[in-house]
């Protein structure tokens, strides 16, 4: 069982035989030309369904199909709750109490107010036939929360809002803050690495969550508009397309492999399942410039390791010149055609080249980021 | 990267279900979005009698049978909707036209649609209520049509809709969907066009421009109220403040400071900065306003206009304490707002202080030290309202101000003019009406709509009329209006609920009778009644026979009022929301229905009644050994006024059973008196004069107004009472621990006896002890003045008004030690004697026959007694409001009939060519700076006299009530707070001897006369004037 639950961490892996697993990847690293087993340029995704607000009940929800079948449906929902301050509590308070008493208009004092803490999102993911403190759930949501939180909008001129990134979103003021709980459930087993399905529809959900118009001002208890349409979104809108490239947006994580040379994109299950290494990318738009920019970078254990290795014909016992080539297999040299398990870390080069086609204009996050904006939202 | 989104359209169900969602925030702090599901339907019907396939697609009650329709098949039309018309008010029509709504001329047939009954109950709960209590009354045919429910007529809200407008469309689409659907379902035989308008009315301009292009009727309320008869009457009891407002715009000057944003109130109130509580003005200066709230012992001030910020008495407001140098001495000084003119309003603090938050807190520790101190004269905390929680505005009487109608009564132009109150603590009402001639001289219904910050005093509008001023009628009804005493008659499902033989209901002869089950045969018994002469309503009846072991029993046998009213029917229900009868001095405004409190379940003599009896077998020396309750059937032998009981006790020549029986009540009555003032039991006063109204018409009108006699057959009958109850609420409560329905009275906070305390011992050396109620009633007994023997009942009416009043309340509400009653110094009590006049007494019956295990006709006596803890708390609210406003109601009734008799022998003496007045002998009961507070022990009435109505030495007696205002301005005053003296004088003059010194307590003669102000702001106003003719020693 414990096996099988290692396996699973990166993903399931497909019962392919070494001779599929050499041809798979000998076609995948074709120099500058890959030839994917479905078709696909290396940049490409796959088509996936999407909608966005399915459950009337949350803050915000979305559900996101992958056309291999998996789909998953996250809900965000959004509490207030009382700051503790972690230092000198009376003091703090006191402070916050004058600054009630004093005024309201709270000019000058903004950046005090909008720190926020990691902690108040939590997030949660579900995944079929795993517990949820088992390695796989914990892993994931540790990994698609950091970018989360951590995404901090660098440029002092991203709209006061948002100012602090989503941490500073959620602080209402001095005492007062929202929680916000992720809930992520993968419907389908976890055919393959969930990571990019789950982060995407995290995103999706994120950006149609609203949180209920705050009536009141400056230090008060927050008290708020009983009009669900007048609700605000936590990511906020524009109408104009120039300003919303300019907006923040909840990061995404996207799945990259290298196979020899090259770098593909959205990767099935099969190519993951020969890749030399795997990658998962955060990326997310910063609030203060156009560009995209980097949050983390994390090496995913490629399946491919766990591969069992193929045979040469020349230790083929059923072949004659078996001698002659059990030598050159000892030595640990390729054998083309015959399928050895991947060793070894990541060119430095193949990190760069992955980074620039996410990250350039026109690119593959931008792209994807358009592509989740399209999605009707409300 | 292609997404796509599920199409829902196509779902055949979706058009049936749909979604409210909404944001709720909880008492915790939480804010959850909340989704409903809404199935929406066919089958709700239109209600209206000319439907013809409504009736078969209704839904049906258990029993199939559909809701009877409502709305009539020949609505009432106006002159533009021959045809006759339904009516669809939206929200803002009511509220700004309630009163119209509730007129019995016009509006009939009207369709209140749940939308707007919703947005309703969010905007104005009071008129929720009465749109509810409109809608369940037949006679106006209001339909409450669920247009949320029906497919046709729910409206989902559009993008970027606003919930109004969105509203708004929902009314003209019921509106539509109404003439489409009668015009389709309409009976056969009846011609097109009798098919009723549907008219919308609607304030909205956007929604009736709307309307029009939609096709829809829509009228502003004004345009539809003109188009009636007698339209100048209805058009004045539109709400004048939302038109006003939109027409005044950003206009002048703002009065007073804005409210607090409710968030910040609650944060404050929180945190322990403002604080909440009811706001109370002082009868004595209507600009002196005090709030009790919970964190500290004794009131906070507010001062001044700008402090009270717009509040009225009985509002529950928000007040923020006001910073220390601002702090005042409560005022001594006599402020009525008619005196007062604009110009010398004492608004005080007008400088406002940035304080901090640290500062405000430190602020509340100086209340507390300051209520602690020994407070007399030094500058008490003051506060100013932040915000109002709950306004408490109800309708009030009072008669228009004379002097603020225009010169021209030029026909029906529409003309601002002042109402005052009949309730002095409430400020004069701006009006708006196109009768104001007409008004003037009449006691008149007028509502306040709203306080703006630009209007200096609130608007409100005209209601209706109830007759000339000084008309009994119209002081009667006015009197019951302000007490909110329900004196309408009993409607039908009331009365039905009597027994049927009406006044020929017997009590069984076969003792086999089911109403026997559960009852003793007392009918053996000699027992008596003792009232009040000319009781039509006996409550209760009394026995006592010596025992074979030299032991006595003694019987009190109570009206068996709950055999009559059994729960939660109408007459129960109509009882509850009595809570008592009223009695005025010709009137008395029945609880319970005539047949039952003066026939059936009165204990009249010579005929059998059923009973709920107490008996106690007693020693000769009044110690109780055993009591038992019991259901009985009685015949009481006679029924006796005080007096009549007195003399057949005193007249040695009566021998017989009864006269016996009588005596030994009276002598065990006497030793359960003693033990209880033993005990710290108080002998209270109150300002208490009865009225004999016998008509005559020849003799002086003032002789009707006796004080009060107490005899010794009184205190019997006291005695017993007080003892059957204590008896009984023991029994109660030990069976209902939680739900038994007592009476307490709290131990008053030594504070409240403070300033009497001072003024006694500063002017008479005495010392009042008020560490308990026995000590007190020591205290009291010591006060005596050889000068002044009413000094004693002085003393006694001010420490009465120290303490607080005895209430109702459940078992499960407060403590068992808390269960004091102080006056009568009782560990448990409640009220069990008086079933027929008070709600509370019949609740206690209901208790104890089911605490005695008594079964009833039915067999449901068990359960009758049980009560869930929360409607008991209800019903104790209501009846502890209930009593108090019947005591006051009683008290102005009185007051009233004083004042006519006055008026009535001043008429007489002067067509005699004597003066208008009677001299009596007054007491002092308050100083001020500028004048003083007069008790008339012989009328029971207190009045205030002021330096102009102080005669001087010199002085002419005889002087119109104009020519003493002159004396105003000569008038001066010197007032010594420490030593409760004001010397009177006129300016200028140093001679001592023509001035006049007046002290706490004194007695002092005085002419008291009623008067009618014939000019100035309070004209056309009778008041009661007394005059100080000087000391009397």
């Amino acid at each position: 069982m414990s096996a099988q639950r290692q396996a699973s961490s990166a993903s399931q892996t497909p019962h392919i035989s070494p001779a599929e697993l050499s041809y798979l990847w000998s076609s995948l690293a074709l120099p500058n030309n890959p030839i994917r087993p479905d078709g696909r340029s290396p940049t490409q995704f796959r088509p996936l369904s999407a909608e966005t607000d399915i459950l009337p009940g949350t803050n915000g929800s979305a559900r996101v199909g992958f056309a291999d079948g998996t789909q998953a449906i996250v809900g965000v929902k959004a509490e207030v709750e009382k700051t503790v301050a972690a230092a000198d509590v009376s003091s703090l308070s006191q402070r916050a109490q004058e600054q009630f008493g004093e005024n309201q208009d709270g000019e000058g004092k903004s950046s005090a107010t909008t720190t926020g803490h990691g902690s108040w999102v939590q997030m949660s993911i579900e995944i079929p036939g795993y517990r949820d403190d088992d390695a796989l759930p914990v892993f994931l949501s540790e990994m698609m929360r950091e970018p989360l939180v951590e995404s901090v909008s660098s440029g002092g001129n991203a709209d006061g809002e948002m100012a602090g990134g989503l941490k500073g979103r959620l602080v209402i003021n001095r005492r007062w803050h929202w929680r916000l709980y992720i809930d992520v459930l993968l419907l389908s087993q976890p055919l393959s690495y969930p990571l990019p399905l789950l982060s995407l529809t995290t995103h999706l959900a994120l950006l149609s969550t609203k949180l209920p118009k705050l009536k009141s001002l400056g230090e008060e208890d927050p008290f708020f508009d009983d009009d669900w349409d007048a609700a605000e979104y936590l990511y906020p809108r524009s109408q104009s397309r120039l300003a919303s490239a300019l907006q923040l947006r909840p990061p995404v994580t996207l799945l990259v492999i290298s196979v020899g040379e090259n770098v593909i994109f959205d990767p099935s299950r099969d190519e993951i399942a020969v890749a030399d290494t795997l990658l998962a990318i955060s990326v997310a738009r910063d609030g203060g410039s156009d560009a995209l920019k980097v949050l983390s970078i994390r090496t995913v254990d490629p399946p491919s390791r766990l591969t069992q290795p193929g045979m040469p014909n020349a230790e083929n016992p059923a072949s004659l010149e078996s001698a002659a080539v059990a030598e050159q297999a000892v030595n640990g040299e390729e054998i083309p055609g015959v399928w050895r398990p991947r060793r070894g870390g990541v060119k430095r080069n193949t990190v760069a080249k992955m980074v620039k086609l996410v990250l350039q204009k026109g690119g593959v996050g931008e792209e994807v980021l358009e592509g989740l904006e399209g999605v009707e939202v409300g | 990267m292609k997404s796509l989104r599920r199409d829902v359209s196509a779902d055949p169900h979706a058009a049936n279900v749909t979604s409210k969602v909404f944001v709720r925030s909880t008492k915790s702090g939480k804010v959850q979005k909340i989704v409903r599901e809404l199935y929406l339907r066919q089958d709700i019907p239109c209600s209206s009698k000319l439907c013809s396939t409504c009736p078969y697609l209704a839904p049906t009650d258990a029993n199939g049978n559909i809701a009877p329709f409502v709305l009539s098949d020949q609505p009432a039309g106006t002159s533009d909707f021959p045809r006759g018309h339904y009516l669809v008010p939206d929200t803002n029509a009511l509220l700004n036209g309630m009163d119209l709504f509730e007129h019995t001329g016009a509006f009939y047939d009207v369709i209140i649609l749940q939308t707007v009954l919703e947005e309703l109950r969010n905007q104005s709960l009071p008129l929720y209520n009465r749109l509810l209590s409109l809608i369940k009354t037949d006679e106006k045919r209001f339909y409450l049509f669920f247009n949320e429910f029906r497919l046709e007529t729910h409206v989902r809200r559009a993008q970027d809709e606003s919930i109004n407008d969105r509203n708004d469309r929902a009314v003209r689409a019921v509106a539509t969907w109404y003439s489409e659907h009668l015009r389709a379902t309409i009976r056969k035989g009846k011609k097109e066009k009798s098919i009723p308008a549907i008219v919308v009315i609607t304030d909205d301009k956007d929604s009736l421009r709307k309307a029009k292009d939609e096709g829809v009727t829509a009228l502003s309320l004004p345009e539809y109220v003109a188009s009636l008869d007698d339209s100048d009457r209805l058009l004045d009891m539109i709400n004048e403040s939302r038109e006003a407002r939109e027409a005044k715009g950003a206009r002048g000057e703002l009065f007073y400071p804005e409210y607090y944003t409710m968030s910040k109130l609650q944060t404050g109130l929180r945190a322990g900065t403002l604080h909440q509580g009811v706001f109370n003005v002082s009868p004595y200066n209507y600009l002196e306003g005090s709030v009790n709230v919970a964190a500290f012992d004794k009131p906070l001030l507010i001062l001044g206009r700008e402090n009270s910020n717009r509040s009225i008495a009985g509002d529950a407001v928000v007040i923020e304490v006001l910073p220390k140098d601002q702090w005042k001495s409560p005022s001594t000084k006599i402020v009525e707002e008619e005196t007062v003119t604009k110009n010398d309003n004492p608004d005080a603090g007008d400088t406002e202080a940035v304080v901090t938050e640290r500062e405000r807190r430190a602020l509340q520790e100086e209340v507390k030290q300051a209520h602690g101190r020994n407070s007399e004269g030094k500058p008490q905390p003051t506060a100013k309202v932040v915000g109002v929680m709950k306004r408490n505005w109800r309708q009030y009487v009072g008669h228009v101000d004379s002097g603020s109608t225009g010169q021209a009564a030029s026909g029906r132009r529409q003309q601002t003019v002042f109402v005052l109150p009949m309730d002095k603590r409430v400020p004069k009402i701006r009006v708006r009406t196109r009768q104001a001639s007409e008004l003037l001289g009449q006691r008149i219904l007028v509502t306040i709509d709203a306080w703006d910050r630009d209007s200096r005093y609130p608007t409100g509008h005209f209601i209706r009329s109830l007759g000339e001023l000084e008309t009994k009628g119209a002081e009667t009804e006015a009197l019951l209006l302000e007490y909110d005493v329900q004196y309408k008659p009993f409607p039908k499902v009331v009365l039905d609920c009597l027994p049927a033989e009406g006044h020929d209901w017997k009590v069984p002869a076969s003792k086999d009778d089911i109403g026997w089950k559960g009852r003793r045969d007392l009918r053996d018994l000699l027992i008596c009644s003792i009232d009040p002469p000319g009781c039509q309503d006996i409550d209760d009846a009394l026995h006592a026979r010596p025992l074979p072991n030299g032991n006595f029993e003694v019987g009190v046998h109570i009206a068996d009022v709950s055999h009559f009213v059994k729960p939660n029917n109408a007459m129960d229900l109509e009882a509850s929301v009595r809570g008592t009868t009223v009695y005025l001095v010709d009137k008395r405004i029945d609880m319970l229905p005539h047949l039952l409190g003066t026939d059936l379940c009165s204990l009249k003599p010579y005929v059998e009644r059923y009973a709920f009896s107490v008996l106690w077998e007693m020693t000769p020396n009044a110690e109780v050994v055993s009591s038992s309750f019991t259901k009985s059937v009685i015949r009481s032998r006679e029924a006796f006024s005080y007096e009549k009981a007195q003399k057949r006790i005193d007249d040695a020549s009566q021998k017989d059973e009864l006269t016996e029986s009588m005596r030994t009540l009276l002598r065990f009555s006497k030793i359960l008196r003693q033990k209880r003032m033993d005990a710290g039991a108080l002998n209270l006063a109150s300002p208490e004069v009865r009225i004999e109204a016998d008509n005559d018409e020849v003799g002086d009108p003032l002789t009707d107004v006796k004080t009060k006699s107490m005899l010794a057959t009184n205190s019997l009958v006291e005695e017993f009472m007080l003892h059957a109850n204590i008896t009984v609420a023991s029994k109660i409560y030990d069976t209902f621990s939680q739900t038994a329905l007592l009476r307490r009275h709290a131990t008053p906070p030594p504070q409240n006896f403070e300033d009497l305390t001072n003024q006694l011992s500063k002017k008479r050396n005495m010392r009042l002890d008020v560490s308990s109620s026995g000590a007190l009633a020591d205290s009291l007994d010591k006060f005596v003045d050889p000068e002044n023997p009413f000094f004693n009942t002085l003393v006694r009416i001010l420490a009465t008004r120290c303490m607080t009043s005895a209430e109702y309340f459940s078992a499960g509400a407060h403590a068992e030690p808390e269960f004091r009653h102080y006056g009568l110094a009782s560990p448990i009590y409640t009220h069990f004697t008086s079933p027929i006049r008070r709600y509370a007494d019949l609740l206690v019956h209901r208790q104890l026959a089911s605490a005695i295990g008594y079964e009833g006709e039915n067999g449901r006596a068990q359960v009758e007694g049980v009560m869930t803890r929360n409607r008991l708390e209800d019903i104790c609210r209501n009846i502890n409001y209930r009593h108090r406003n019947a005591q006051f109601a009683g008290r102005a009734s009185i007051e009233y009939y004083v004042g006519q008799a006055l008026k009535a022998r001043g008429e007489k003496m002067s067509s005699d060519g004597g003066d208008g007045g009677i001299e009596e002998d007054g007491y002092v009961m308050r100083v001020f700076e500028n004048g003083v507070v007069v008790f008339v022990p012989r009328f029971g009435i207190e009045g205030v006299v002021r330096l102009e109505d102080f005669v001087l030495p010199g002085d002419s007696t005889l002087r119109s009530v104009e020519e003493r205002r002159e004396l105003i301005v000569r008038r001066e005053s010197d007032f010594d707070n420490e030593e409760y003296t004001i010397h009177v004088s006129d300016k200028g003059q140093t001679d001592k001897n023509r001035g006049m010194t007046v002290e706490l307590f004194q007695r002092v003669k005085v002419n008291v006369s009623s008067v009618k102000e014939e000019s100035g702001r309070g004209a056309g106003k009778r008041r009661v004037r007394i005059l100080v003719l000087g000391g009397a020693k």
